[in-house]
Parts: C-alpha cells; structure tokens; sequence
C-alpha cells in the first residue's frame, strides 16, 4: 500500500505548553521543573512572551521521561547524563570537523 | 528483506589501501559530479549522492574507516554483524532505495547515542516497561503510547540555506497483522535548519498498544558532505590554495559561496593554515535571520616540478634573502 501524503511539520512549529504536556505526556508542572533544572527550554522568554515549546524540546522532555522511567535515574542524573551527552554530540561534531577541513 | 554490503571502496573509485587525502579527494570530484543541484539526471544522482555521501562518512573517518575495514568483505559476517545491531530497524531512504543498511544507517552516521535511545533499545522497553499497576506489559491491557522512532536524513547544505522538500519512504510492519506496509511522504525542511536537529513527523512512530496513539518518527538534519566546505556550527570552511609568490606578495581571489562568489583580498605575508574571515556567507543562524561567516583557509601549494629557469630564479632568492625560519 502506497499512500502519499504531503507532510508539513515545522520546526517552526511551536506549542503551548499544554499542548507541549499532551505531546510528552507528562504534566505541565514537570515541564516547568526540567526548565527550571536547565534541561528543556522554551524558544519564549517564559517571562516576557510565555510558554512556546518546539519539536526539539518534546523530544527532550520524552527523553527525560525514558531515562527516568526506563533508566531508574533521578534528576541529577538526568542533568548529568543531558549534560554529557551535549558535550559528547560537540565533541564529535569537532572531531568530524576536523577530519574534513 | 535482503542485507546489501556496500563496498564504499568502490563507490569512491578507491584502493582500500587509499590515503585519507586521495580518499578526500576521490569524494570531492564525485559529489560535485552527482551533487543534486548541478546533476542532469536527477533522480538518478540523488541515490549515487546519498552512497557517495555514506561512502565518505564512513572512510573519511579514521574510526569508521577502521570499524568498516575489520568487518572485512566478508558480507554474511557484516549481515551478521548488523543483525545484531539492528534487530528492530527499519529502512529508511528515497523511494526505491532497498535494504539495510550498514549499520550507520544509510547516510553514514553512527549516533553514539542510538544504542541507548536507538530503536534496539526501545524494543526492549516497550517489553519491560510497565506502568504502575499493570499487569505484564505483553498482555496490553491497558493503552499504551507507541514509541518514537529516529533516522537521520541527508541534506545539502543548499537545502539547508533555502529550504526545501523532500519525499521520504517508510516501511513499516503493522504491529497487528505483520504485514509490512510503504508509506511515502513529503517533509518540508525549512531554511536555517541546523545539524542535528530534529523534525518531528507526528503519528509515524511505532504503533500504539491497546488503542494507544502512534510514536511519532523523529528525522535528524545531517548535513551532506559538500564538495567545496565544511561546517562548524553556522560557519563554512573553505579550503583556499594559494602559489607561494601569492601568499609572500598578496593578491586577490574569487573565493565561492554557496549561492555565490566573492572577491577576497589576500594581504602580503598570509601564512599557511591562517583563516579569512568572509562575514555573513555562512549558513542561516535558525530564526535570527542572521548568518554565520565563511572563512578561507589558506593552504601554500608548492610547484612540484620546477623549470630549470625557474630553479634559478629561486636559488637567486637563497642568495639575496636573508629570512631564516628556523632560528635557534
């Protein structure tokens, strides 16, 4: 079966952070906790213009989830592992730069 | 579905014993061959592209290179090796595309993370997971969400600079029937995407248990190999060659852009390895409406055969000249 469908996701797509709790299944109170912990960010500033969520920062909050859940970790780990993984996606992008230049 | 091992070898036209900068070299001539936007045969050059692309991924980097190599040419040990890694995948690619890939995942990349994050893993959660007060998760009593899928998908960087739209096949097996099933679709990719970023395709993750929704399929920007520069971050890195009477007098060069060219001014005395910095010909910095810069990376080409009137001249500057480099 062959269908064709024309898909339009935008990473300019942004989401309330309602709709932001629905998509990572989790409650808004946690969103507001991971950012406050520095692991997800709004595209907003929060204070000035609320709370836009884009498709990055859903995927991020679902991976906290799995980690929490799957992992067993708690939040410092998160951070840690969040953390690490950040440094170690920098350092490979370097590496590959490296390599071609 | 049926294992192919790719000789990346042989799509780069290489010995396997081929230095790192014959292999470079072999990768530039044929992406500007085959890059999308100066191809004839369209169709045909997009698939040859992404190989060529894959190909250069993996034997441009001495890890990769030597990962691949161990695994020999041996394919039902490379199958084997794959299956191991890859129970779960799915394939990914341009309509017609067919097999699995090596695994770095048809465009070349191995994410570290995958493994973790990565479809294998996630197989076995959606079997140990089991929410609080449910029974075992195979008797599905209760709905749960399907899980996310990632792939990478290969953009030029001219795509990434003005956007573009892509069509994309999927297989997948119905969790219920276990019938494997093609979809196509098109994906907008937007201008000033960066790498590594993630698109999200709502719904086409992996099914839902007990009425539960769709994953949704999450596509990785990875920026294609470009013939001419490399990125950093928003930046573009192009490697400059220059005579060595050039870089001791200065001159001035027509450097290229991505959409464009550029006359760039090379000062007397431009050392070897020494950057020029070409403000705003970089890549689109997201939605600042900004961009980032191109720098020209000087690199003295030496004349590897030399008249014998031209020697002359040179051995006349080791009488006349008294620069020394090497002062102890």
């Amino acid at each position: 079966m062959n269908a064709l469908q024309i898909f339009e996701p935008g990473p300019q797509t942004v989401y309330t952070i309602e709709v932001a709790a629905q998509l990572a299944e989790v409650p808004r109170r946690l969103i507001v906790i991971y950012y406050k912990h520095g692991l997800v960010s709004p595209v907003t500033d929060p204070g000035r213009s609320g709370w836009y969520f884009d498709d990055e920062a859903i995927r991020t909050v679902r991976r906290i989830e799995y980690l929490r859940s799957a992992c067993g970790l708690n939040l410092a780990g998160v951070k840690l592992v969040m953390a690490l993984m950040d440094e170690v996606e920098r350092l490979r992008a370097e590496l590959r730069f490296h390599h071609r230049t | 579905m049926a294992v192919e091992f790719k000789d990346y070898y042989k799509i780069l036209g290489v010995p396997r014993n081929a230095s790192p900068e014959e292999i470079k070299k072999a990768f530039r001539k044929l992406a500007r061959q085959y890059h999308p936007d100066v191809a004839k045969d369209k169709k045909g050059a997009e698939e040859k592209f992404k190989e060529i692309n894959e190909a250069y991924e993996v034997l441009g980097d001495p890890q990769n290179r030597s990962k691949y190599d161990n695994l020999g040419a041996d394919g039902e040990r490379a199958a084997a090796f794959q299956g191991a890694q890859g129970r779960g995948r799915r394939s990914w690619g341009a309509p017609g595309e067919e097999g699995v890939e090596f695994h770095f995942d048809g465009t070349g990349f191995s994410d570290f993370f995958e493994q973790f994050f990565g479809r294998g893993s996630r197989f076995d959660s959606a079997n140990e997971f089991v929410r609080p007060g449910a029974g075992s998760a195979e008797e599905a009593s209760f709905a749960h969400r399907g899980s996310d899928f990632e792939s990478d998908i290969l953009v030029t960087l001219e795509e990434a600079l003005a956007g573009s739209e892509r069509t994309i096949s999927l297989q997948r097996v119905d969790r219920r029937t276990g019938q494997t099933k093609t979809q196509t679709l098109k994906v907008r990719i937007p201008p000033g995407v960066h790498e590594g970023q993630p698109i999200r395709v709502a719904g086409m993750g992996e099914d839902g248990i007990g009425g539960g929704a769709a994953g949704d399929l999450y596509l990785r920007v990875r920026f294609a190999a470009h013939p001419e520069f490399s990125v950093r971050g928003s930046d573009l890195y192009y490697g400059l060659d220059l005579a060595p009477w050039e870089a001791v007098l200065g001159t001035r060069v027509i450097v290229p852009t991505l959409k464009n060219q550029v006359s760039v001014r090379i000062p007397a005395g431009t050392n070897q390895g020494r950057q020029l910095r070409i403000r705003g010909r970089g890549l689109p910095i997201g939605r600042t409406g900004r961009y980032g810069d191109l720098y020209a990376v000087i690199h003295i080409e030496l004349p590897q055969k030399v008249t014998e009137e031209e020697r002359k001249l040179w051995e006349k500057l080791i009488q006349i000249s008294d620069f020394n480099p090497r002062t102890t």
